[in-house]
């Protein structure tokens, strides 16, 4: 079976293990590659060469707005710029739910917009229907085919 | 013989030819007189208008005198080679010069350096009639060397035949005015710039705060779960009171966005109807809990001015209070109704639940505050804070009125 890689970008490492704890409960195993800042994603989704990480593009990208160096937003707005990765599915995974952060998220292409509860419970259910739909309900973009 | 002539008399003599010839060549005399007269009258007239004439320009010169010399205005006739020709007492004592001593000096010597360019650009315009007269806001240079902010207004005087004679100048002294503008000017700076604090500060509390409480109420899950077998059941017990409090914590930040929101949201007025709002609300706590006992009475026809989303909130809020605050009686009645206070139309939402003790009601609107324990009644105290902070938005007032048990009264103004 193909190999299925889960981007995350996160900066705040309690966030991290809490939502590989989530991924954990809700028996996903699929491989959860961690970027904590704008510039590590985009190393790792543009970087190419010898030292790149990149074996095959992520199935969906969780992406969290307050970032350092270059925040989520602008990691969007590349991603959507970008010919190899303008169609892969980017999903805003944050604590805002301020209306500007909502319209520009969604004016940039965002696929979905889902605000982290504080409640656990709440936040490993949440988890879980983000995995159900987007890994296994969702069709992706057909990757092999995007130009490069 | 007597008696006799004297009836004569009295019927009109007869005349002869002679004297109605006589009296008709008196009359001839007398109007060829009174034409003379008339004639006379006419010339005279003549000759004395230049008099007049005279007369009206000596009273306007007297009014001009009057209005240069002792008008509120810094007056001052001006060379055309920018020299003072007459300055009056008001322009002198603005300046801190005699009169004797600004009739040496030429306009460029009292102006701000900055600011003598852009005046003389106008009194050249001023000049070649480009522009009927000149208006600017400039800055003068007192005898002490203070600087004042003066609003001049200079017109061209011109001689009969047009030519260009002096001009007319009046300097009104608005040193306070700019100085109250450039206050205002500040203000409303720092406000802007307070605003954007808020905004930026409500924009961290919703983020940045959150963002701790999960981690503390997630890995105390995984403590209770993951961990079950190596805690106790008064350690799951803390655990658990972890997660309530940041849970709890969670809400009041919630409650405190929600309430700095409703002070940025924009109002949009339109008609809005209370009494309908009120029964759609009504109806909607009686579904939520059909087993309660409970009288509404709703006024008919109370409809106002305001933001309709923001009232639906505050009816929301009184209604759900009576709602909540008459739990514990069997029965209850919330009204809602339209009285008067001071000549004002007020709205008021009366139940007859537990009511509270007038002697705390000042505490009844502040933000987290609350009269009754959290076991009696839930609720995080932010309810009548939102009222009260949309009402006053609407330019209304908010107060209460309450005994223990006999229940409350809830009144806004809008």
């Amino acid at each position: 079976m193909e190999e299925r890689v889960i981007l995350l970008v996160e900066d705040n490492p309690d966030d991290i293990e809490l939502i590989r704890l989530a991924f954990k409960r809700n028996r996903i195993s699929d491989e959860v590659v961690v970027a904590s800042d704008g510039v590590e994603a985009q190393d790792y989704l543009f970087e190419t060469g010898a030292n790149s990480k990149l074996r095959t593009l992520p199935t969906v990208i969780f992406l969290d707005l307050k970032l350092p160096k270059v925040d989520g937003l602008e990691v969007l707005r590349r991603i959507r710029a970008d010919k190899r990765t303008e169609l892969l599915p980017v999903v805003i995974l944050t604590s805002s739910i301020e209306e500007q952060d909502l319209i520009n998220s969604y004016k940039l292409g965002a696929n979905s917009y889902v605000r982290k509860p504080v409640d656990f419970n709440k936040f490993v259910e949440a988890v879980r229907e983000l995995g159900i739909y987007w890994l296994l309900l969702n069709e992706p973009p057909p990757l092999g085919k995007m130009g490069k | 013989m007597n008696r006799h002539s004297s009836i004569r008399k009295r019927v009109a003599p007869m005349k002869t030819k002679k004297e109605l010839l006589l009296e008709i060549e008196d009359l001839r005399t007398r109007l060829g007189e009174a034409e003379e007269t008339l004639r006379a009258i006419r010339r005279s007239e003549n000759l004395t208008e230049p008099n007049r004439a005279e007369e009206a320009l000596r009273e306007s010169e007297e009014r001009f005198r009057k209005i240069f010399e002792g008008g509120p205005l810094g007056m001052a006739i001006v060379g055309l080679d920018y020299r003072f020709v007459k300055v009056n007492a008001m322009l002198c004592q603005m300046l801190g010069y005699t009169e004797q001593e600004l009739t040496k000096l030429n306009v460029p010597d009292i102006v701000f350096p900055g600011d003598i360019d852009a005046g003389l650009k106008f009194y050249k315009q001023l000049l070649g009639g480009e522009i009927p007269t000149f208006q600017i806001e400039k800055r003068n240079i007192k005898k002490d060397k203070e600087k004042i902010w003066i609003n001049l207004t200079v017109s061209l005087i011109r001689d009969q035949r047009g030519a260009p004679l002096s001009f007319l100048a009046m300097i009104e002294d608005i040193t306070k005015r700019k100085h109250w503008e450039r206050a205002l000017q500040q203000r409303s700076s720092e406000l802007e710039a307070a605003n954007k604090e808020l905004e930026a500060f409500s924009y961290s509390v919703s983020h940045d705060l959150r963002a701790p409480l999960r981690g503390i109420d997630g890995f105390s899950l995984a403590l209770l779960e993951d961990y079950a077998d190596r805690l106790d059941e008064k350690g799951r017990d803390y655990l658990s009171r972890v997660r309530g409090n940041a849970q709890k914590m969670s809400e009041l930040i919630e409650a405190m966005l929600n309430l700095s929101r409703l002070t940025r949201w924009e109002l949009k007025r339109e008609t809005v109807d209370l009494s309908k709002l009120a029964k759609a609300i009504a109806s909607e706590l009686q579904k939520r809990q059909p087993e309660r006992q409970m009288e509404f009475i709703i006024a008919e026809g109370a409809t106002v001015d305001g933001d309709a989303e923001m009232l639906r909130v505050v009816l929301e809020n009184v209604l759900s209070n009576a709602w909540k605050f008459t739990a514990k009686h069997p029965t209850a009645r919330i009204e809602f109704g339209v009285t008067q206070k001071d000549g004002k139309i007020v709205y008021f939402v009366r139940d007859d639940g537990a009511g509270f003790d007038m002697a705390y009601v000042d505490k009844l609107f502040g933000a987290f505050q609350r009269l009754h324990r959290i076991t009696e009644f839930p609720g995080i105290g932010i309810g009548l804070a939102t009222i009260q902070r949309i009402i006053h938005r609407h330019g209304g007032f908010t107060w209460a009125e309450g005994e223990v048990e006999k229940g409350a009264t809830f009144y806004f103004s809008l």
